[in-house]
């Protein structure tokens, strides 16, 4: 975002550190919120690797954040332990991310979209009526933590930050690396990368599971942290529809994107959420619209372009 | 320069798209090191001999031996980690990228057994930048730069995946007579340093006929006459079939 | 199978036909996957439950109405928000739309609350007989008019000026232009003409069915099917999907469940996806 790569590795630090401290000084309620805040930059930042880096939208992602979350349900409902089950559930996520990613990968655009959707659905339903292993769609429900609620909320307030930070950096390395450059070469012209010697379908499947482990975590973490899921909320497409508005808003194809993106349009469905309660739904297609129209490029991409301009500005009246 | 040192055969290789037979048995040798020119008019197979041999389309029958092996079954990207590639006749950058990224990622993938990592793939993309002339635009985004300096770029993404063989489908297409005679001159310097095999494709008569050590003449797919430039220029078959009109009005054309 | 599930399944098949032929335009040649579809289906639902309240106008009739009315809105969304931001792919127009149908939504909700809602017309009863099965009147008449409907989608893009015009604008963008076409217009009334089959649809719908806000998801989930079944932009490919999806959903319910119904139309339509991507009908366009 900035020029000086020191000052910005100061930023984040400090920017972790405050958060680190946020719950002495904020609400039960907001510390919620923004745990809920770093999930949905996490699912974000998945759909951001696949779609704003790559160029393929994948619409079905909440899939992985289903699976995560209840792979964790069913494995702690048989007595594991959630450190034992987290694994468990990130493997099975990106197991399915591969399975399903081979044929479906080859679709381009419009059609990987959609067959994500429809494996999303598949899922969902499979979920549901699985009901031996799932509870079924009534939902099921995990071990409660044995301490305060404020301990707990904490606790899952921390780990989602962290997820969120490691989910980042872990992403802002894979861009930075060779294979960055590869998936970054599949979103500008997929038949030049083929012919660059870059291995599209390796790449595009090795994409979508690293999406799908983030996802998956988030997933499992929320499980665990609501200790009662239902098929038809953890598998919601809705969940990646927002991860993706968060996405375009934060800029897509920008690391911090997705984070900025997390805040602002989380911060803002409270504000409408508790001062529009009945036209919540048109105030946000409104609010949706008019970012989309007038912030095409996001947040970041609109401070880059403002930045961009600025140096041209200045770098005109030094010549002058 | 070894002499009758076969790089790459194409044997009795054909395409067809239904009824058409874009490429109709053609066969020829490469031999290593030298340039060249494949030519005919349009819709004779150039495109298409490229496409097939490259891995973008899969052929209908035949064979592309590439150094021992028969290549004509893989994918575009094992192709060029073998260290075949090509350039595209309608350039394919990588847009959203700048210049330098885009032969970086030349320079990181490409040809195999080479070091990639970022270091030395960053070092290889800088030098050959500086080789075709990019350096003051290497962080210009391939979005805004003109169209001689996209091909300039291409030409530098292929050359920093360092391929043995390269395929340069009309390089020169769109260029005025003055980048024309610029773009030569850099070909045949980057041959003879980078010890390159280039097949040569090509429209303009007068670029082919100085740049080639020998050419293939296509017509509706197959294969008419092959030799030398002269023999090719002289050939009266070739000049009464298609070449005289064209050659004399290009010719002309040009000045 | 018996008959009497083969015409069930044909009769729910015929309005899935129509539903799936306005989405399916709209995705193959304007390019715009359009996740407000449903909403536009259940707000011509809405707009001839209104006239039966209000005038005791039947719904066969009323649909003329939300077929109108749904082409004025069509036409004016395409104009002042997706035709400014097309060229921005298919990211923006996805959430674009989703931003409409939740605004749609919300206005639907606010006047007629989520409740299900039905239109009970005089005939709503009345049964035929054919062979051992019975077919009831109002589902075949809805499936005749769905009919009718289809084949003059067909004629319109086959016989009329702009028809022709929109398929060229489908065949090669480029091409048209350089004739003369104003390809931007066609864009938008062949999203128009969309929205309003999605309108009429949403009327024959109300004059079986009782409908609510509540469909809305599951709409766009079998349109989406429909229009990967047949090939997207293909009017008798989507009239086919349609039919299909009928088939599909009425015997997949009877041999394997009724709550398998939906997860069977996802597996059908990803299979189709991977195998055969331009469509079973396996032509992109018309014909």
């Amino acid at each position: 975002m900035f020029n000086n790569k020191k000052v910005n590795i100061f930023l984040i630090i400090v920017g972790i550190i405050i958060f680190i401290f946020l719950p002495r000084f904020v609400s039960g309620y907001w510390v919620r919120v923004i745990t809920t805040i770093f999930m949905y930059a996490v699912i974000s930042q998945g759909i951001n690797l696949m779609s704003g880096y790559m160029g393929y939208l994948p619409f079905g992602n909440a899939m992985f954040f289903g699976v995560g979350a209840y792979i964790t349900a069913i494995g702690m409902g048989k007595g594991l332990s959630f450190l034992a089950v987290l694994p468990l559930a990130a493997l099975t996520a990106i197991l399915v991310s591969i399975l399903f990613g081979l044929p479906v990968l080859r679709l381009r655009g419009h059609y990987f979209a959609i067959a994500t959707i429809g494996m999303s659905g598949a899922l969902l339903s499979v979920v549901q009526n699985a009901t031996e292993i799932t509870g079924g769609a009534m939902g099921t429900t995990l071990p409660i933590i044995d301490k305060s609620p404020e301990v707990t909320y904490n606790y899952f307030y921390l780990a989602m930050l962290a997820l969120m930070v490691i989910t980042t950096l872990t992403i802002y390395l894979i861009i930075k690396s060779k294979f960055g450059f590869g998936i970054r070469s599949i979103k500008a012209n997929e038949e030049a990368a083929n012919s660059m010697g870059i291995n599209t379908t390796y790449h595009k499947v090795i994409a979508w599971a690293i999406s799908a482990l983030f996802t998956s975590i988030a997933g499992a973490l929320y499980a665990y942290w609501m200790s009662f899921i239902g098929p038809e909320e953890v598998f919601d497409v809705m969940i990646a529809v927002n991860t993706i508005v968060i996405m375009l808003i934060g800029g897509a194809g920008s690391i911090l994107g997705p984070i900025i993106g997390a805040f602002v349009i989380s911060l803002l469905s409270e504000v409408v959420w508790s001062t529009f309660l009945e036209y919540h739904l048109a105030v946000l297609g409104i609010t949706i619209i008019i970012i989309v129209f007038f912030v095409p490029k996001g947040i970041t991409g609109a401070i880059a372009d403002f930045v961009k301009k600025r140096e041209l500005r200045l770098r005109k009246k030094v010549s002058v | 320069m070894e002499e009758n040192n076969i790089i790459l055969t194409i044997k009795s290789l054909s395409k067809y798209f239904g009824a058409l037979k874009a490429v109709d048995e053609v066969s020829f040798e490469v031999k290593r090191g030298e340039i060249l020119g494949l030519i005919g008019p349009n819709g004779a197979g150039k495109t298409t001999i490229t496409n097939v041999v490259t891995g973008t389309y899969p052929k209908t029958s035949g064979s592309v031996i590439f150094e021992d092996t028969d290549i004509s079954n893989l994918k575009p990207y094992q192709i060029a980690r073998k260290g075949l590639t090509r350039t595209f006749q309608v350039v394919k950058p990588l847009i959203g990228m700048t210049v330098e990224e885009n032969v970086l990622v030349g320079s990181l993938y490409g040809r195999d057994k080479r070091n990639t990592d970022m270091k030395n793939a960053s070092k290889r993309a800088r030098e050959i930048i500086k080789l075709v002339g990019l350096e003051s635009k290497k962080d210009s985004l391939v979005s805004d730069i003109t169209l001689p300096d996209l091909k300039k770029m291409e030409f530098a993404r292929v050359l920093a995946m360092e391929p043995e063989v390269l395929f340069l489908d009309e390089v020169m297409a769109g260029l005025n007579p003055a980048e024309v005679e610029e773009a030569s001159i850099l070909v045949k310097r980057v041959r003879r340093e980078k010890e390159l095999t280039i097949v040569y494709i090509e429209h303009i008569m007068k670029a082919v006929m100085g740049i080639s050590d020998r050419i293939v003449v296509l017509h509706h797919g197959r294969k008419i006459v092959e030799g030398t430039p002269q023999e090719v220029v002289n050939n009266s078959a070739v000049i009464e079939a298609y070449l005289g009109k064209r050659y004399a009005k290009e010719v002309n054309n040009e000045g | 199978m018996s008959l009497q599930m083969l015409i069930n399944a044909i009769l729910l098949g015929g309005l899935y036909a129509l539903m799936g032929i306005g989405f399916s335009l709209q995705w193959g040649i304007s390019g715009i996957i359009n996740l407000s579809y449903g909403a536009m289906v259940i707000l011509g639902s809405y707009i001839s439950l209104e006239f039966f309240n209000l005038f005791h106008l039947d719904p066969f009739i009323s649909m003329i109405m939300s077929g109108a009315i749904l082409f004025v809105i069509g036409a004016a969304i395409y104009r002042t928000l997706l035709q400014p931001l097309i060229k921005g792919g298919i990211v923006f127009t996805l959430i674009l739309t989703f931003a409409l149908r939740l605004v749609i939504e919300n206005i639907i909700l606010k006047v007629w609350s989520a409740d299900y809602r039905t239109i009970r017309v005089t005939y709503a009863g009345s049964n035929f007989q054919f062979g051992d099965a019975y077919i009831p009147l109002i589902k075949f008449l809805a499936f005749i008019v769905a009919g009718i409907l289809i084949y003059l989608t067909y004629l319109f893009m086959m016989k009329t000026k702009t028809g022709k015009g929109i398929q060229a604008v489908a065949l090669d963008k480029e091409g048209a232009q350089a004739v003369g076409i104003d390809v931007e217009k066609m864009y938008l009334i062949n999203f128009a003409l969309g929205t309003a089959l999605a309108g009429l649809t949403g009327s024959l719908w109300a004059s079986i069915y009782s409908f609510s806000p509540h469909l809305l998801g599951s709409i766009v989930g079998k349109v989406f099917i429909i229009a990967i079944l047949g090939g997207l932009g293909n009017i008798w490919g989507a009239a086919a999907g349609g039919l299909l999806l009928g088939i599909a959903e009425t015997t997949g319910a009877v041999f394997f469940g009724s709550e398998w119904q939906e997860a069977l139309g996802m597996v059908i339509m990803v299979s189709v996806l991977v195998w055969r991507p331009y469509g079973l009908m396996g032509k992109k366009f018309f014909g």
